[in-house]
């Protein structure tokens, strides 16, 4: 019927990078399997799947009463031994009959909440985009279980170099003419739908952690320039509050970099209304013309003390 | 200019996972404890004598579903050295199977409990326990960790706890357990895991036996490769049993050791033991993967195979 | 980092002086929270003057959360949710000013619950993410909720901590400051039960006193030659008495004067207060701006 998913992104709670082994470490949550790991176009590291189970009711627009049963797949990730996120979700299907059946049948299916009764996939899709009814299925607080695992990790320092609240990204994906549309919301909440043609496949996963990741990197930036104040306080103070930035952030901008070949055309779909990139570069681009700026004032100084 | 296909991979960011040879039924003709041993071996020959004609009955109807082909089927043996020690292998194997022989059976495999604990420096136990994702009770969203009691597993809601959190605030009352897929009333269980004594962990035997069926079934992996294999028998066999290998092949015929299904054949005293062993693999996550490579193979052969593991399993308690 | 602040006896002006260093410590441009953990009477949106939480919120509070009874607790944002006009504008150079409110109707919590002490490292832990400052208000004495944090912070070791104990300058707050801390089953003795050094967390906790009237100050000018004496007699006495207990200078971080304002209405003083209106003193504005400085700065919390 539809896929539902929540992705949690937030700074890495550490005072730098962190190697490929450490990545490896501590997102080696099931014993037994191993941490997959790619180092191109950077380090991107990802825990193995675990299924969570739940037995709740369902998001629905029209405030139906829908019981779900089922597994909610989820995993961490580090990119770039810098941002962590947090990610899950679930394929919503119909259920063969109407009451609940023994757990082995729902862990036949990992990852599948099967829906006990009638249930339309809109009703569905758009509950769970819009306002979330309390005690219905709560992918949010597995994905931030799932963040919290990593962030508490005794192999990180926990001493991060600015502090940032994490960005929560939930999306629905359901067959049809391939469209996207992503809505910014007033807290830190992003919503993003899905229309694919075909089969749903978990690359449309990767496709959301991949602009969960870059909406969190620039709400970021946008967050450490407001911070810096420019032009309102002296320049070596603004320097200062910007360089969090040049360390941590800037070379993590690499939009579509692990996003299926099939689905890139979603993300330049998004660059053309959105302009990403573009917001993101000219952010980078005031950084480094106050980086410049202050440079100049430092060697002026030194010439003319 | 014209477009070129370029493609880059990766292999560390590939998952591969190794395929285990399968037959189509594994038997167990037996599980010796101390107190069997102890009985000496009539007793032995008692149960294998009764187990005999399951184990026909079971290699007929698997010849029937494979017409024209020969049913794999091999026959395993199971010796408690986790939880008592007795004997040594070079006295008791040569006994089991003597009285085995008189009654035509054949034991092909013969493994030992404490290998379902730790095996070659692999924890088979702690690799099951991973896998295990707790039956959720109604209105379980996700909002919370799922509710555990550490050590303990069970098909249900547990009792709440009695009494109030909060100074001045409405006393929880006692309710009973419930089983989540219960049918009218519940047959709630709660199955011991394991215990630690001066931190030292002990597994219980019902999670033993579920790593044991799993093993049986192929379903367990370690990054991806099969975490145990079968070794020949050497000419005699060890005076102890850390150097006896964790799963012996005793007949170099035999079929594999692994297998679409099981059958286990056991005094109804292990029932209870039974029981739990359900309560627990019904909650084991098995991973995807091999779960495919297990329904592709069968497939192949134009079996259908159950979709629930625990269905997959059957025991004939006599 | 966080910051518990506690007192030994009720009636100290640890809320109000708690949520002041708050509110100027984000004046400075840091982004700060505060948690009302006084589980008995969860009332600290009154001093923000967010009348919709003032007596705890409806939806979502401290008390549900660690209850496990919700998955997130409640945030108000002070900056646009208060309704003093003068707290509702965010000057730029201000960083975040959230209040984490209890439940309405919320009473103590008890103790001895793992699942409980589980949900608070997870809360602390991702608060320490978002907010470079915590105000964690742990009401007054040996409490569950005390026993809680100390519980909480033996396992987020990387998470830096410090304790204000809050005092009146009186025999009775005196004796009972230095009770709660050095005292049976005091805070270093629970502590280290829990798993603190003892030694580190005796250097993680200070002093402040409260509602202070210095002997030389202008509110006492009206005073006859024989009242003056006796309170400086008195004031020197107190000096001895904390000094014997451990409470004197150098356990302390700083202190608050006597203010009116702060007798008759607890309430965030803004430089408005000071300056325009003038209803509150200078010096408390101050007072509170140079503790603000002093949580975060380590050289006041060098070993003793």
């Amino acid at each position: 019927m539809l896929v539902m998913g929540e992705v949690h992104t937030g700074l890495l709670q550490s005072s730098g990078e962190i190697p490929e082994s450490a990545c490896r470490d501590v997102l080696h949550l099931m014993s037994g399997e191993t941490v997959r790991l790619s180092r191109r176009p950077m380090i991107y590291a990802v825990s193995p799947d675990l299924l969570t189970g739940v037995d709740c009711r369902l998001p629905s627009a029209s405030r139906s009463r829908i019981r779900g049963v089922g597994t909610v797949v989820s995993h961490s990730s580090i990119t770039g031994g810098r941002v962590v996120q947090g990610s899950s979700y679930a394929r919503v299907e119909r259920a063969e009959t109407d009451r609940r059946l023994a757990w082995s049948h729902y862990l036949a299916r990992p990852g599948v909440i099967e829906v006990l009764g009638k249930a339309k996939s809109s009703d569905l899709g758009d509950g769970f985009i819009g306002d979330p009814q309390p005690n219905g299925l709560d992918l949010g607080s597995i994905s931030a279980r799932f963040m919290d695992v990593v962030q508490s990790s005794p192999l990180l320092d926990r001493r991060a170099p600015f502090k940032v609240a994490r960005t929560k990204v939930r999306w629905v994906a359901q067959p049809g003419d391939p469209a996207i549309r992503f809505t910014l919301n007033a807290d830190q909440t992003r919503t993003i739908r899905i229309a694919h043609s075909g089969d749903f496949t978990p690359a449309v996963v990767d496709l959301c952690e991949d602009l969960a990741l870059h909406d969190w990197l620039l709400t970021t930036l946008l967050l450490i320039v407001e911070r810096a104040r420019i032009g309102g306080r002296a320049g070596p103070e603004v320097v200062a509050k910007l360089a969090p930035a040049v360390d941590h952030l800037l070379h993590l901008w690499m939009p579509a970099a692990r996003v299926d070949e099939a689905l890139v055309p979603y993300w330049h779909g998004l660059e053309d209304r959105m302009r990403f990139t573009a917001q993101w570069e000219r952010l980078v681009r005031r950084i480094r013309d106050q980086l410049t700026l202050n440079d100049a004032a430092m060697l002026r100084s030194a010439r003319h003390p | 200019m014209t477009s070129v296909d370029a493609t880059f991979g990766e292999v560390a960011a590939e998952r591969r996972t190794a395929s285990a040879p399968l037959s189509h039924v594994s038997i167990e003709l037996g599980h010796l404890y101390m107190e069997d041993f102890e009985a000496g071996p009539e007793r032995l020959r008692q149960q294998f004598r009764r187990v005999a004609p399951w184990a026909a009955t079971v290699r007929t109807s698997w010849q029937d579903r494979v017409p024209g082909r020969r049913a794999r089927v091999s026959t395993c043996f199971l010796i408690d050295d986790y939880f008592s020690r007795f004997s040594t292998p070079a006295e008791l194997i040569p006994m089991v199977l003597e009285a085995a022989a008189e009654c035509d059976l054949t034991i092909d495999y013969l493994a030992r409990e404490s290998a379902c604990a730790v095996s070659d420096g692999v924890e088979l136990a702690k690799l099951v326990e991973d896998r295990l994702v707790d039956d959720p009770s109604p209105d379980t969203n996700g909002s919370r960790p799922p509710v555990k009691e550490t050590g303990w597993l069970c098909n249900g809601s547990r009792s709440p706890q009695v009494g109030s959190v909060q100074a001045m605030g409405k006393a929880q009352r006692w309710a009973p357990p419930v089983q989540n897929a219960k049918r009218g009333h519940s047959v709630f269980v709660d199955v011991e895991l394991w215990d630690e004594h001066g931190g030292k962990r002990t597994w219980s035997c019902p999670f033993l036996a579920a790593v044991w069926q799993l093993l049986r079934l192929g379903l367990l992996r370690r990054e991806g490769r099969l975490p145990v294999r079968p070794v020949p028998r050497d000419d005699a066999f060890p005076e102890d049993w850390e150097s006896l290998p964790a799963i012996v092949q005793l007949n170099p015929a035999a079929a594999p050791f692994s297998a679409y299904t099981t059958l286990s054949v056991l005094s109804p005293r292990f029932l209870p033991v039974e029981l739990a062993v359900r309560t627990i693999l019904s909650q084991v996550a098995v991973d995807g993967d091999v779960l495919e490579q297990v329904a592709a193979r069968s497939g192949g052969e134009g079996i259908k195979l159950e979709d629930e593991l625990v269905d997959r399993i059957s025991y004939v308690f006599t | 980092m966080l910051i518990f602040a506690i007192s030994g006896k009720g009636g100290t002006g640890r809320s109000v002086t708690s949520t002041n260093i708050v509110y100027r410590h984000a004046l400075q441009g840091n982004d700060v929270c505060y948690l009302d953990f006084d589980f008995g009477s969860p009332t600290a949106g009154a001093i923000f003057s967010v009348g919709a939480v003032a007596r705890g919120t409806r939806r979502h509070g401290l008390h549900e959360y660690l209850r496990g009874d919700c998955a997130e607790p409640h945030q108000v944002d002070v900056w646009s949710e208060s309704d003093r006009e003068g707290l509702r504008t965010r000057p730029p150079e201000a960083g975040r000013l959230v209040l984490l409110p209890g439940s309405e109707g919320g009473g103590e919590l008890s103790g001895g619950n793992e699942d409980m002490v589980r949900r608070c490292v997870q809360l602390f832990s991702r608060l320490n993410e978002e907010f470079d400052l915590c105000m964690v208000d742990v009401s007054a004495g040996r409490s569950y909720t005390a026993e809680l944090v100390l519980n909480a912070t033996a396992r987020l070791p990387s998470i830096p901590f410090r304790w204000l104990v809050f005092h009146r300058w009186t025999r009775q707050h005196i004796i009972a400051a230095d009770g709660l801390v050095r005292g049976d089953d005091g805070l270093l003795d629970a502590g280290a039960r829990l798993g603190h050094d003892p030694e580190a967390l005796r250097d993680r906790i200070r002093f402040v006193r409260t509602a202070v009237l210095e002997p030389d100050a202008a509110e006492l000018v009206g005073l006859r030659d024989e009242q003056r004496a006796w309170l400086f007699a008195c004031d020197q006495e107190l000096r001895e008495l904390a000094g014997r207990h451990k409470v004197g200078r150098t356990a302390m971080l700083g202190k608050i004067p006597l203010d009116p304002i702060l007798q008759w209405r607890e309430q965030i003083i803004s430089d408005e207060d000071v300056l325009a209106s003038k209803i509150a003193n200078a010096e408390t504005a101050s007072a509170f701006d140079e503790l603000a400085k002093k949580i975060v700065d380590d050289t006041a919390w060098e070993g003793l």
